[in-house]
């Protein structure tokens, strides 16, 4: 084997090793000592991490990538399925970043989970979650894909219903199972019409076998099973519920990595879709719809973390619209970047809701910039990067996607859906800021405002070095492999930039408001618009089930039940026959001596009549 | 009319009376209903017979089975009416009549 493979596979073996021994020590019956997530589960992702430095070394010096296919796990007659890695330009650059960002979450969760009795199976939760990601990221046939897939379901619905006192959170996780089922039901459909047209599920063999076929139906499965799994428009009301779990879980699951397992697996399979303009454009119309309601749901939000999560599913939106644009690299950048802000916002939002003790209404919030500058400025930071401040992490992968967007012959409603998103996005990161960090304290005074714990200085410290220079670093060690458009007017060049500096400026302008009373009788239609998210949830989670129950009555109850099998069947014969029988017997009566006497003359006088 | 003939028409109209005549117990027109049926058995009896046609031979048997199964039902009714009743007077069967 050439020595690059082998360092590369050798890699991954001895990650997953690294990752899995934690869990198997929770297997064995041996009570776990206290510290157990901090000695063994944070040491194991921070080897992680540096062991996977060195595939990513070897790949940025050489550019290599490589398939490993090894065990045979089922072969049928027409089907072949073996473990098979891939190694190539997306797992090595993602693996690191995503061990990375789990690092510091696992650090700083070892702080804020800290009074939780249960403590190591929240690690021990986080960690399984980990390996599936890992799994799915690397899989190189759709099956091992599957498996991945699946597994951060199940680990997203556990974790987001740890608190499973509270109703909420039971309710919470589980739309997220039900709607990342919709969503698998078109995996599956693409999985079963690619072994039953293509004969196979490598990605490799898919690749070739499907040049000429018509691929819409599979990539359809596909955009299915990324809507379910990213939060797309439609199936996207999982994602702000998911905000029930504690925060690390939002960090770690709902903003950097399982989110992004349904983008990542349309960039997996994007030479599928290049040529298809249906999915494209699909993708392209989806995303930009879903990047602009999400981001006017974000607007008048009130809970810091469902601000932040609707920031995700805009961002969401927004890959989404990188992938219609037939750049899917642009998406995966995007990603990588996205990964590093997000989670560091969300750590922030976890160290100002436990400083408040467990307070999460931003209108409750204020001040914070100098009773916690560390947190309000990493906050800062990542908000700026958020917004695609030139040159920190955002700008790279946000700026490169709107030059895309605005440079290739789209869909003007998709392009003007996602400039009016963008602007949005500065406008509720500007109204995160002004609640939480400025202006004057609006909590109680005795308030357990602490962030001098190194669990949560470094998380952050190395997050906000991530939100700044991440960006930098991809770009500058990655080959592009479409050519970026270069010229363009200087309009379009700066129109994302443009669009972010109206929206900060109507968001000041906005915030000097909230103390003075503008309007007499406000507007309040579009503000119940945003706050009830659209009132997608409050319509859609009555409908359906009032349509099943109906469906379930009127036609399994009152159509079979009562009318096929009773009324029509067996009483029809006795409903028709009663009356005719009462009737008979009510006409009968009963006078049996002055009939047989009448039958007796009748005969007689017959009698004498045929015999005269 | 040959005797025969007169003899089993009035055999048979003479039970008719009986069972149509009957004044009070339901027994005697169950008896009379015999009579009919033994009427029409020997006439039947005798058409094969007087007719040589041998094809009606089994039926007198038939008949006979059917009235032995009608005689059962009268009796089952009569019982029944006895216990309803407790008499098998006619004028009981008349009480409740609308």
């Amino acid at each position: 084997m050439h020595p690059t493979t082998l360092m590369y596979t050798s890699s991954l073996l001895l990650m997953f090793a690294v990752l899995l021994y934690p869990l198997l020590v929770t297997f064995t019956s041996l009570p776990l000592n206290n510290d157990w997530a901090s000695s063994h589960a944070k040491t194991a992702v921070k080897s992680a991490f540096l062991i996977s430095l060195a595939p990513l070394s070897l790949f940025l010096s050489t550019g290599m990538e490589a398939v490993t296919s090894s065990w045979t796990w089922m072969v049928t007659t027409t089907l072949d399925i073996t473990l098979s890695f891939k190694f190539d330009h997306y797992s090595i650059i993602f693996i690191p970043i995503a061990l990375y960002v789990t690092w510091s979450i696992l650090e700083f969760a070892t702080w804020y989970m800290h009074s939780d009795p249960l403590m190591n199976r929240f690690f021990k939760y986080l960690l399984t979650f980990l390996v599936a990601m890992l799994i799915l990221v690397s899989a190189n046939n759709l099956f091992q894909l599957f498996i991945g897939w699946e597994g951060v379901g199940i680990m997203s619905f556990l974790l987001i219903g740890w608190w499973h006192g509270r109703a909420d959170a039971n309710t919470a996780a589980l739309q997220a199972v039900l709607y990342n089922r919709v969503g698998d039901i078109g995996l599956i459909l693409g999985m079963a019409w690619l072994a039953t047209n293509v004969n196979s599920w490598d990605i490799q063999q898919m690749f070739i076998l499907s040049k000429n076929l018509d691929m819409t139906l599979p990539l359809l499965g596909l955009i299915l099973a990324a809507t379910g799994k990213s939060a797309q428009f439609g199936l996207h009301p999982w994602l702000p519920a998911a905000m029930e779990g504690p925060t690390p879980v939002s960090a770690l699951l709902h903003s950097s990595t399982m989110v992004v397992a349904g983008i990542f697996l349309l960039i997996r399979m994007s030479p599928l879709m290049e040529n298809n303009q249906t999915a494209l454009t699909l993708c392209l119309c989806l995303g930009a719809l879903t990047t602009m309601f999400t981001a006017t749901c974000a607007l008048t939000q009130n809970d810091i973390k469902k601000i932040v999560a609707f920031s995700t599913s805009s961002q969401l939106g927004l890959m989404m619209v990188t992938i219609g644009l037939n750049q899917p690299q642009l998406a995966f950048l995007h990603i990588c970047t996205h990964a590093f802000f997000k989670a560091m916002l969300f750590l922030c939002s976890g160290s100002v809701i436990h400083s408040l003790n467990d307070e999460q209404d931003i209108r409750k919030m204020g001040g914070l910039h100098h009773l916690a500058p560390f947190t309000s400025s990493c906050l800062t930071v990542g908000s700026l990067a958020l917004t695609g401040t030139p040159f920190l992490a955002g700008f790279f992968s946000k700026d490169a996607i709107i030059e895309a967007l605005n440079t290739s012959h789209v869909n003007a409603w998709a392009l003007t859906l996602t400039l009016i998103a963008t602007s949005f996005t500065a406008i509720y990161s500007l109204r995160v800021i002004f609640f939480v960090t400025m202006g004057t304290p609006r909590f109680l005074p005795l308030s357990p405002i602490n962030e001098n714990n190194p669990a949560v200085i470094n998380p952050l410290k190395r997050l906000a070095w991530g939100s700044i220079f991440g960006g930098l670093l991809v770009m500058l060690n990655i080959n592009l492999f479409k050519t970026p458009v270069l010229t363009m007017p200087a309009e379009l060049k700066l129109a994302a930039l443009a669009v972010s500096i109206l929206g900060l400026l109507t968001a000041l302008e906005l915030a000097t408001l909230t103390s003075k009373q503008f309007k007499v009788t406000p507007l309040r239609t579009p503000h119940h618009f945003s706050t009830s998210l659209g009132f997608v949830p409050a319509i859609i989670h009555r409908q359906i089930p009032q349509l099943s129950l109906l469906l379930g009555q009127k036609i399994a109850s009152q159509m079979v039940d009562q009318t096929w099998l009773e009324k029509t069947g067996p009483k029809a014969i006795a409903n028709a026959t009663t009356p005719l029988a009462s009737a008979t017997s009510n006409m009968q009566q009963g006078l049996i001596k002055t009939y047989l006497t009448l039958f007796l003359m009748t005969l007689v006088l017959v009698t004498l009549i045929s015999t005269t | 009319m040959t005797p025969t003939h007169f003899t089993i028409s009035s055999a048979f109209l003479l039970g008719m009376m009986g069972l149509a005549f009957h004044r009070t117990h339901l027994l005697s027109a169950l008896l009379c209903l015999e009579a009919m049926m033994l009427a029409l058995f020997i006439a039947l009896s005798l058409w094969s017979l007087q007719l040589d046609a041998t094809g009606c031979s089994t039926a007198p048997m038939l008949m006979l089975a059917f009235s032995a199964c009608e005689a059962s039902a009268g009796l089952a009714l009569l019982v029944a009416t006895a216990r309803t009743h407790g008499t098998d007077h006619m004028q009981a069967l008349n009480l409740l009549q609308c």
